[in-house]
């Protein structure tokens, strides 16, 4: 004990105690003066009398060493206290503690879960060295009304950037290929990325095992090397340490392995690049751009990215300034139609997370709302237990408590509580992580790292002690203000219980109109989900695709043969009905967008249409609709130039005139005219919740390679095996993308809708629940309380209608007023959502009646049980309570 | 010769004293005690800090400053009731406790 005094002791010192230590220093000092007045009376000199104190004072600091000590002992001392009796009278309660704790841990656990994530995301730092200072570099064009991250630098117009812009450390190009990768006997489909000699130094990143990609190997004929991801090395080298002794085959092609990047460096993912290749999650490989001579002098093609490093004290806005200048100096080497390339410098951090960030806080609102909730009932419960224990509290203060432990045992309470729910929420969100996965909607970057790391259980802490303070704080507060005069006057606690119950069912009031918030965001998300879903895709969804890639083995002529054949043998199966194949399929998020000019219509050089090429059957097999005119047909010849275009094409460009038979040009070519020979339904193509563009489909009537769909009356599961059982006998080391319907690529593109409006609707849902569960405690409460009265008002004649009607429109009241105030707080809370909503007003009136209807009814619905219990009362029996 | 104070009896002095002369500061606590004691407690004055620590935290006594006779300032400690009472107690235990000392040496032949 005496060890542990002093440690703590020094600890109170440490964190200060100020007032308490000038009040002893005034202390001494004024007991030492006193004490030098003495002696100075008695005739001793000033001097004498100073010393004379201070011998009959002894030691100033011993005395002052042993104040503090006291002090400290003493806290402990009470500290020790307060928690055994806290948890005495909480043992004693177990329905009380456990309905208490688990509230809190529901609000506790949604914020962790969540607030993992948002760690992961946006709060832990990327892998790649102060990733502050790096940006992405784009040269926009504003003729093309296009986004700025579709504009990467052409090749050319880079490495004059690289040379002549003092701004930037390290600049870097890159691209993105998928490859057949085979190695160790294995081979499957990978996402690599074809960088210069630079990016590794751009990005700070060092492999853990040989070396980096260099200038040197961008050179031509020095290209055939690669740098593998840590994943790849474990999965396909089974961690080989030789592994830099080793070679892999891209699409048939040998690459020596020279290097292996260490865990957590798999950039760039999917999520990374807006525009970047999206079916693979993560980068597996990297290979030498190796640009040639004629590349290097382009300014018309781009590898599609560039990424720089900030020179240090260099901002953003400076570094833009200096590229848009060279930009425009630049700009006059470009094709004359086409110019008026500039400049944009864009936060690397800010583009990774950006898109999601809104999202995180939105759900972070939303749990905080949910854990607001959780106290106020926490609170609500321990006010309940408060007047109960009004008699137990009052006599203590009767008896000498002051009224400062008294709060201090309450809140001691409180903080038992809120560990203990701080431990359950810890497991819930544990639990809740470990169903993330299944969940991931696929643009959250690092969602599956979201993990419950050091600062996330310091949140926790954090929170667990916040929350026990709010829930602390009213009913400490409340039995505080205990008139003792008032209390021993009147016999028992109703004084006191009436101030409470207003407390209370203004907390209720309160957390029903969060409540009412939280559903109606929840109800118009919910809308927005169901109208993405009931979205006119304007393709069947039972077709299966598949992406197939045949390597440079085969020869364009060797490639159309194989997939002649192919075609051939899917087309025999019994209850296959057509096969047809497309270079870019609808949601794979592949475009091809191009200019054109329509004979007889006001071109503008802007315009731009989705093309793609498609066999003759592929309308069939995707379900797309005819319209007007005809499909291509099986003999379609290259010079007939025939085209066909969708509804939307055909609605904006050809107005009032018909179609078929119109002329569509490419742009920069108005000599060869191709001829309009069908219109078809609209697809949507980029993203379910945006309206089809116009688009432009050519025969293609020498496939050679992407995705074909196959429309069958067969089980999608056993046709893929049959599909892949196929590919296999025509070429063994093929691998074969992902074969899927049109079904699972819709649900892939509103998996991130799926996503948001399912944890928001669990987040509502449980808030409705805490609050039902808040509106029964109270009116259980209040009825038990009110026994006397109800008794009497039955004895008087009241009826048990009467008394039933009484609880029941006590809770109608709160409820309504919680409704009204709910209502008007989602009227601009909703703002916050607008940008998440879809084909529904944020002041959509059938989302604000279900609210209204949910909460009245499952409002009165807790109420009801308490009513009948107060209703059902013997009269007799309650006169004699109390 | 000076005498050792048993533990837990200051409290017991102090809050007798602050009953019987009312609110009084550390000085002149130390100071009654001294003279009571026919100077035979001849402490240090500094000592009694622990006790008034103590018996203030436990609600005992309350403390304000203000002006002493000649316009010095000191912190004036005044006895609460729930002191009161615990110095009945405290006194109560100290004359059993003493008594059945008393009793013990007499028997001493």
């Amino acid at each position: 004990m005496v060890h542990l005094r002093k440690i703590v002791a020094k600890l109170r010192n440490l964190f200060g105690n100020k007032r308490a230590e000038e009040d002893l220093a005034r202390e001494v000092a004024s007991h030492l003066t006193l004490l030098v007045d003495d002696f100075e009376r008695r005739g001793m000199s000033p001097e004498e009398a100073r010393l004379a104190a201070q011998r009959a004072y002894g030691g100033v600091e011993q005395a002052k060493q042993a104040h503090r000590d006291e002090r400290s002992l003493l806290w402990i001392e009470q500290t020790m206290q307060d928690l055994r009796y806290g948890l005495r009278t909480l043992s004693k309660s177990p329905g009380f503690t456990l309905t208490a704790a688990l509230t809190l841990a529901l609000g506790i656990g949604a914020c962790t879960a969540i607030f993992s994530l948002v760690n992961a995301v946006l709060i832990r730092s990327l892998p790649y060295g102060d990733p502050s200072r790096l940006v992405y570099l784009y040269t926009p064009n504003p003729q093309f009304k296009l986004p700025v991250e579709m504009f990467g630098p052409a090749y050319a117009d880079f490495y004059d950037l690289k040379r002549d812009s003092h701004s930037f450390q390290k600049m870097t190009a890159f691209g993105q290929s998928v490859f057949s990768l085979a190695a160790q006997g294995a081979s499957e489909r990978v996402s690599a990325a074809r960088v210069d000699g630079d990016f590794f130094r751009t990005f700070q990143s060092a492999p853990e095992l040989g070396r980096e990609i260099s200038p040197g190997d961008n050179q031509l004929g020095h290209e055939k090397v690669a740098v593998i991801s840590h994943a790849l090395w474990q999965s396909m080298f089974g961690s080989a340490a030789d592994v830099l002794h080793r070679s892999l085959l891209l699409d048939g092609k040998n690459y020596q392995i020279v290097g292996v990047m260490p865990q957590g460096f798999e950039y760039p993912h999917s999520t990374d690049l807006a525009y970047g290749e999206p079916q693979y999650q993560t980068t597996q490989v990297w290979i030498p751009l190796a640009l040639t001579p004629h590349e290097l002098a382009d300014r018309d093609n781009t590898s599609g990215n560039a990424v720089a490093r900030l020179r240090p004290g260099v901002s953003i806005a400076e570094a833009q300034a200096e590229m848009a200048a060279i930009m425009t100096r630049l700009d006059k080497l470009h094709d004359p139609q086409m110019r008026g390339w500039g400049a944009s410098v864009k936060n690397f951090v800010d583009s990774t997370v950006g898109h999601v960030r809104s999202l995180l806080w939105l759900l972070l609102c939303a749990v905080s709302i949910v854990l607001w909730i959780a106290c106020g009932n926490a609170a609500n419960l321990l006010l309940a237990r408060a007047a109960s224990r009004m008699r137990e509290l009052g006599v203590r203060v009767a008896l000498g408590a002051g009224r400062s432990r008294i709060t201090r045992q309450l809140l001691t309470e409180a903080l038992l509580i809120g560990v203990a729910a701080g431990a359950i929420g810890i497991g819930l969100a544990f639990a809740f992580l470990r169903l993330l996965p299944l969940l991931d909607p696929g643009n959250i970057p690092r969602l599956r790292e979201a993990s419950l790391d050091t600062r996330v259980l310091l949140f926790t802490v954090a929170v667990s002690l916040l929350t026990s303070v709010l829930t602390g704080i009213l009913p400490a507060l409340a039995v505080s203000r205990i008139n003792l005069t008032d209390f021993l006057a009147a016999t028992g606690s109703r004084s006191v219980a009436g101030a409470h119950t207003r407390l209370q069912s203004g907390l209720i009031v309160v957390e029903s109109a969060l409540v009412v918030v939280l559903l109606a965001s929840a109800g118009l998300f919910l809308r927005s989900y169901i109208n993405v879903e009931s979205v006119n895709t304007g393709f069947s969804q039972s077709t299966v695709t598949l992406n197939i890639g045949l390597d440079p083995r085969y020869t364009h002529p060797q490639a159309v043969a194989f997939f002649r054949n192919l075609f051939a043998r899917l087309q025999a199966l019994p209850g296959v009905e057509t096969v047809g194949a497309v270079n870019d399929l609808p949601l794979s998020n592949s475009e091809d967008l191009r200019m054109f000019a329509v004979d007889g219509y006001p071109n503008q050089i802007s315009q731009l249409a989705e093309g793609r090429w498609v066999t003759p059957n592929y309308f069939r097999a995707m379900s797309i609709p005819l319209i007007a005119g005809r499909l291509f047909t099986a003999d379609e010849k290259p010079e007939s130039q025939s085209i066909i275009i969708n509804q939307s094409f055909a609605r904006k460009y050809f107005a009032g005139r018909n179609p078929i038979g119109g002329r569509v040009s490419r742009q920069d070519d108005h000599t060869r005219w191709s001829i309009v020979v069908g219109v078809i339904g609209d697809v949507r193509h980029n993203s379910l919740e945006e309206a089809a563009e116009p688009q432009i489909y050519h025969p293609d009537m020498e496939f050679g390679g992407g995705y074909i769909a196959v429309r069958s009356s067969l089980p999608a599961k056993p046709l893929a095996a049959t599909i892949r059982t196929i590919l296999h006998s025509l070429d063994p080391n093929l691998a074969a993308g992902n074969i899927q319907t049109m079904g699972d690529l819709e649900s892939e593109a509103s998996a991130p809708r799926r996503f948001q409006t399912s944890l928001l609707t669990v987040f509502a849902a449980i808030a409705l629940f805490l609050a039902l569960v808040g509106l029964y405690g109270l009116m259980a409460y209040s009825a038990s309380r009110r026994t006397r009265e109800v008794g009497i008002r039955m004895a008087l004649g009241a009826q048990r209608s009467d008394v039933l009607m009484l609880v029941l429109k006590r809770a109608a009241l709160l409820l309504a007023l919680g409704l009204v105030t709910g209502l008007v707080a989602s009227w601009f809370a909703t703002r916050a959502i607008q940008a998440f909503l879809f084909g529904v007003g944020r002041h959509d009136p059938i989302t604000i009646l279900s609210v209204c209807a949910l909460l009245a009814v499952s409002g009165l619905i807790a109420a009801i049980i308490p009513a009948c219990r107060a209703a059902s009362i013997d009269p007799m029996q309650a006169l004699r309570t109390e | 010769m000076p005498i050792q104070i048993l533990q837990g009896t200051l409290d017991l002095m102090i809050l007798r004293t602050l009953a019987t002369m009312g609110p009084q500061h550390a000085y002149g606590i130390a100071n009654r005690l001294q003279q009571v004691s026919d100077d035979a407690l001849n402490l240090n004055q500094g000592t009694i800090y622990p006790a008034l620590v103590r018996i203030e935290q436990r609600g005992w006594t309350r403390a304000s400053w203000g002006k002493t006779e000649n316009g010095r300032e000191a912190k004036y400690y005044t006895i609460t009731r729930a002191g009161l009472r615990a110095l009945n107690e405290e006194t109560e235990r100290w004359r059993q406790m003493s008594g059945v000392v008393e009793k013990l040496l007499a028997e001493e032949p």
